[in-house]
């Protein structure tokens, strides 16, 4: 089996992409509380999706596939936004609002 | 998130127009993804349906986007959500776990709408900040950092989304983060 350049920067671009989701899930067991925890499941798993989603599109070689892995991480980067949000928000008005570095 | 409701009937029609034609783009790329070139016809007249729903219901004026700004607005995101991701994975990793986490409030120097909601939505993916809330009506957004130095991001990425909608500068120095 002989492997391009294209499989290699593609499957390059995968496990970097997984090792961003691993960091993304370690974030979120080491993070002290739930807004530590979401930049961590926000930034990390954004990041890794693009890389997934680039290194796919490069394997894939065609225009097609690459747009709708586009239409998928503009989708993935709308939900992890949003409901990072309306997390957060919803933690501030709940039993435990935050660190005690909240309020003076 | 950032909405004004004011009665629908005040919109203008050239603003229900410019919120059709914003819809229709966004709708006709998202068929062109989807599909191809296939099936061309439902496609547009799809997209046409979904203008003129969005334009019937909409609340709120829209703001013209220049392709040029927002093709470099889209590089400007990219660049620094990675920067994000990188940053957040390493304070994940490092053995110390570097971080400093506090809660700062930001004074919005943004029209509602669109920039306010574009705002809200992307602070979360920039380096070290979450947008947690908006306060005092949606004029002041609570964002929890990572690190008191993150907080850069916020007036940027405010910077960045004025010159994206085509805002005048100057009261740009106005909106400063303060620790609280």
């Amino acid at each position: 089996m002989t492997m391009g350049l294209a499989d290699l920067i593609g499957a390059t671009l995968l496990v970097l992409g997984c090792a961003f989701y691993g960091a993304g899930t370690v974030g979120l067991l080491r993070f002290p509380d739930v807004y530590n925890r979401l930049h961590a499941l926000t930034k990390a798993d954004n990041q890794g999706l693009l890389l997934v989603c680039a290194g796919l599109a490069v394997l894939s070689g065609s225009w097609g596939v690459t747009a709708l892995l586009a239409v998928i991480w503009l989708l993935g980067l709308t939900a992890a936004a949003v409901s990072a949000h309306l997390i957060a928000r919803h933690a501030r008005h709940g039993p435990d609002p935050g660190v005690s570095a909240e309020e003076p | 998130m950032a909405t004004e409701t004011r009665p629908s009937s005040t919109l203008e029609p050239r603003e229900r127009l410019l919120w059709a034609w914003q819809v229709f783009v966004v709708l006709v790329l998202l068929w062109l993804a989807l599909n191809g070139l296939r099936y061309a016809i439902p496609g547009l007249v799809a997209a046409l349906a979904g203008a003129g729903m969005a334009a019937y219901l909409a609340t709120i004026a829209p703001r013209p986007i220049p392709p040029l700004r927002l093709a470099s607005f889209a590089l400007f995101f990219v660049v620094e959500s990675m920067r994000g991701g990188l940053d957040v994975a390493y304070r994940a990793l490092h053995p110390a776990l570097p971080i400093e986490p506090q809660f700062c409030r930001f004074s919005l120097d943004l029209p509602r709408g669109q920039p306010r909601t574009l705002m809200v939505s992307a602070l979360s993916l920039m380096p070290g900040t979450l947008s947690a809330e908006l306060e005092g009506g949606g004029d002041t957004l609570v964002v929890h950092a990572l690190t008191p130095g993150a907080m850069a991001s916020v007036s940027l990425l405010q910077s960045r989304i004025r010159r994206l909608f085509a805002l005048p500068d100057g009261a740009e120095a106005q909106g400063s983060g303060t620790a609280t």
